[in-house]
């Protein structure tokens, strides 16, 4: 491991425990609980490009940055290296500097990491207006949809609002989902118009193990 | 902001009427402060009175606190509302938030209403609701004279709250909101609402009846003293409002509020200006129109351009101090503390604003290029607050500014001895510059910051007003520690659960340590939240009996891969402060946070946690959140200036 990122959050509900870690070989794994790109488990390799631009990073940053506090509502963000051990980079905001564009960098492979899915879930939005819950990846992961929370947020033009809508789907109860799985989830809104776009949220429970883990799939098109 | 499902708090109902026993409580021994033992336990067995027995009790409780109580302004709160007329329909202001409050306290309402100073609907049917069972007709939904009169008479003879005479050892609701109203009237040190008559409570009692009933002092709190303290002090009692009779505890107010962020020391408020800072907008304004109140010649020109002439002149005024100031045309903090000297007021301003907060046991901060930077300018017909934001990534809805404006612009600054008064206006912009705050704007959804917001965030109606209070320098009101809280709010800390689950404090505190040294949140919520604790006085008292325990280290731990994945987490040294071990030795989850929040304080304001703390009478935008703004109105165009609602 040369680094790994740890974001978490439990003043929000399902809660925000993140991770994302890079081995010396480009190694990228990970979990995601909040997500756009899926929840679950998520592993594979970095270019040989991105994985030199990470290291070169490291390298760059050296020892551990000065303490510098968070903004009010910042997540905890644990940054982990070889060299400096945990160090919390909550406060390092974007910005010129060898450790802020780490801390970016660092960021940043959270979402890269969703490109590589291995078991997790992702909602989408189906040709009929309703959402889809759909396995990615090649291994197998078990969800709890006996409760299922859905909201549709509509907007129209520049994200302005056009109507919301949450509900409950009461769900199968506990499933494995592999390759080619899906659900669809019922919701009672249809927004119409040409300009309308719909982001969906899907809240449920992964099980790994006897832990469950509540999850918040997301589907923003435009994100 | 926090987000969460919605709770309605839970609040003790007041005792029945009679004299509370005192019981043995979960206490243990009652020890009173060394100094006034004896002369305490002399008076306790009914030693006689007179100048020798209240001179040798001025000892008890130091001298200070005598003399704040002393020095007590007259009770708050006495005088009568102003007097609405005739109000209906689309009515606003004060003079409807009053009657809100009335409507509710008279049931009238199906539920508490929340107490926007906006006629809507639910404001009009209490008011139907009133006159039909008043007899007053015809049924209108207008407040007229006639119902208005009737509404104020019926709400005068509400009954008074029932007081039960305290002594020590006593515990329950009422010992905390005379513990409220202790501290509100001066209690030094303040007084822990934790609902039980302590040895630090028969102090501040004893230190009361001396200096404010000049009586010989008999330690309890009974019918004379609670007349005393209930005409200085409002609220401190459950009222059962709307018609579904909701129990609502009613703040106690405590001191003036400062809802700002604390500011980094030797930070100027003054964002630099001149060679090297700003030279242009409301910052070289109001160095320009100080300049000429300390004396410029000739007079600079107000157009808000750091020229030459402007130059000059600043490099005139760090001359003439003695001892002079470097004459280097830049207005740093030494230059501007002289200028807030030689000219304390002007029409304009710019604010550069270093803070930090501890939210949850952790501390936040606004600093360097993240500081709050807001303007202000009194006009003609209103004072605009602005913050101007620079967005980067993706731009900005267009709603956003619009949200700021709903939430903010309710207010207006009266000077009620002149009867002048001036709309207060806030504003959020788009422009850059070195007096911007800089916010990114991300695509989709997520949980903002006060430096990163979400396109598409569903909520933004009230988190973009939220974010936009730490823009002008305000702080969070949730996850507080009781000073903070009352700092912050203005409010003593509610009582909120006095009695608690079958658990005494001390095992709870106990099994929470425990749990922070297996940093195991899931124990640490079974052993508070899942027992039955709830925010208020006995989650106090297990904050009191925490800070007993022998403090430990909590070992470092490697990261855990999850899922949930933890990070990795160096050692611990406990400090026996809750709040902050909790924060520090538990990972961030849902179990920690719940477990803080009860035992912190939280109010339902925007700046607060509405979506976890529901309080019909502290929402949304609140008078305290522009006190700022008054204080410059006064210092700008004398009087003494208050936030009202318009």
């Amino acid at each position: 491991m040369i680094l790994r990122l740890v974001i978490a959050d439990g003043s929000q509900s399902p809660a925000v425990a993140e991770s994302v870690e890079v081995a010396e070989d480009g190694a990228l794994t990970g979990w995601r609980s909040v997500s756009d790109g899926g929840v679950g488990w998520f592993a594979g390799r970095l270019p040989a490009a991105e994985l030199a631009e990470i290291q070169a990073l490291i390298g760059a940053a050296g020892a551990a940055p000065p303490p510098a506090r968070p903004r009010p509502e910042a997540a905890e963000e644990v940054l982990e290296l070889t060299a400096t051990g945990p160090v919390r980079i909550a406060g390092l905001t974007d910005g010129p500097g060898d450790w802020p564009r780490l801390a970016a960098a660092s960021r940043r492979l959270l979402d890269r990491l969703t490109d590589f899915p291995r078991a997790a879930v992702g909602v989408s939005r189906t040709p009929g207006g309703g959402a889809r819950l759909e396995h990615r990846g090649t291994d197998p992961v078990r969800v709890d949809l006996g409760t299922v929370a859905v909201t549709a947020t509509a907007w129209r033009g520049y994200y302005e609002p056009a109507g919301d809508w949450a509900g409950e789907v009461t769900g199968p109860g506990e499933v494995e989902a592999g390759p080619e799985w899906t659900y669809d989830l019922p919701i009672g809104f249809e927004p119409a118009g040409p300009d309308v776009t719909v982001h969906l949220t899907a809240d449920f429970v992964i099980l790994s193990g006897p832990t469950r883990i509540p999850v918040r799939a997301k589907y923003t098109p435009d994100a | 902001m926090a987000s969460a499902n919605q709770r309605t708090p839970e609040f003790e109902p007041p005792e029945p009427v009679g004299v509370r026993r005192p019981d043995s409580g979960p206490t243990g021994p009652v020890m009173l402060p060394g100094a006034g033992n004896a002369a305490t336990a002399r008076m306790l067995q009914g030693a006689p009175a007179g100048p020798a027995g209240l001179a040798e009790l001025s000892r008890l409780a130091g001298n200070s606190q005598f003399a704040r109580f002393v020095a007590q302004p007259p009770a708050p709160g006495g005088g009568a509302p102003p007097t609405p007329g005739g109000v209906g329909a689309g009515a606003h202001g004060g003079p409807v938030q009053e009657l809100q409050v009335k409507l509710s306290r008279l049931q009238a309402s199906a539920l508490p209403l929340t107490e926007d100073g906006r006629y809507g609907p639910l404001t009009e049917a209490a008011v139907r609701n009133f006159q039909t069972s008043a007899g007053i007709v015809p049924v209108t939904g207008v407040a007229d004279p006639v119902t208005k009169a009737a509404i104020d008479a019926a709400f005068a003879a509400l009954p008074a709250p029932v007081r039960v005479q305290l002594a020590l050892g006593a515990t329950g609701p009422d010992v905390g909101f005379a513990q409220q109203k202790l501290n509100a009237v001066g209690a030094n040190p303040r007084l822990v609402i934790n609902a039980v008559f302590d040895a630090a409570m028969m102090v501040a009692v004893i230190a009361y009846e001396i200096a404010a009933l000049h009586r010989f002092p008999n330690g309890t709190v009974d019918a004379a003293l609670w007349t005393a303290l209930d005409a200085g002090v409002k609220g401190g009692f459950v009222a059962s409002e709307g018609a579904s009779a909701t129990p609502v505890e009613q703040n106690t107010p405590s001191g003036t509020a400062d809802s700002l962020g604390a500011q980094v020391a030797g930070t100027s408020l003054h964002p630099v200006t001149g060679v090297g800072g700003l030279i242009q907008g409301p910052a070289v304004h109001e160095l320009q129109q100080k300049l000429n109140t300390a004396g410029a010649s000739p007079k600079l020109k107000d157009d808000g351009s750091f020229g030459p002439l402007t130059r000059t002149a600043l490099q005139a005024f760090q001359s003439g101090r003695v001892p002079p100031l470097p004459a280097t045309g830049t207005a740093d903090k030494a230059t501007w503390d002289a200028l807030d000297v030689a000219a304390p007021a002007s029409m304009t301003g710019a604010v550069e604003r270093q803070w930090t907060e501890v939210v949850g046991g952790a501390t936040y901060s606004m600093v360097g290029a993240g500081a709050s930077h807001y303007s202000w300018e009194i006009q003609k017909t209103r004072m605009l607050v602005t913050a101007k934001v620079n967005f980067v990534g993706l731009a900005a809805p267009g709603a956003w500014f619009g949200h700021v404006e709903a939430m903010w612009n309710q207010y207006q600054g009266v000077d009620a001895a002149s009867g002048r008064s001036l709309p207060i206006d806030f504003k959020m912009s788009s422009g850059g510059g070195g007096d911007a705050n800089t916010v990114q704007v991300k695509p989709g959804t997520g949980r903002a910051n006060a430096g990163e917001w979400f396109v598409a965030d569903p909520n933004a109606a009230k988190t973009v007003p939220h974010e936009f209070g730490h823009l002008i320098g305000l702080q969070d009101e949730y996850q507080l520690h009781p000073g903070d809280y009352v700092r912050v709010t203005g409010h003593e800390p509610p009582v909120g659960d006095a009695a608690g689950p079958a658990v005494a404090p001390n095992v709870i505190a106990t099994n929470l340590q425990n749990a922070m040294v297996a940093r195991n949140s899931a124990n640490a919520h079974a052993a508070s939240v899942g027992a039955g604790v709830k925010g208020g006085a006995f989650a106090q008292r297990v904050v009191q009996e925490y800070a007993k325990l022998a403090t430990v280290t909590v070992p470092a731990v490697a990261a855990v891969a999850g899922p949930p994945p933890v990070p990795a987490q160096p050692a611990v040294p406990l400090t026996g402060d809750l709040l902050f071990d909790l924060n520090a030795a538990l990972p961030s989850d849902n179990n920690s946070y719940e477990t803080i929040q009860t035992f912190s304080y939280s109010s339902g304001s925007i700046m607060g946690d509405p979506g976890r703390v529901s309080d019909p009478h502290d929402h949304g935008a609140q008078p305290r959140h522009l006190g700022e703004f008054v204080a410059i109105l006064g210092r700008a165009l004398g009087g003494t200036w208050e936030a009202k609602r318009r």
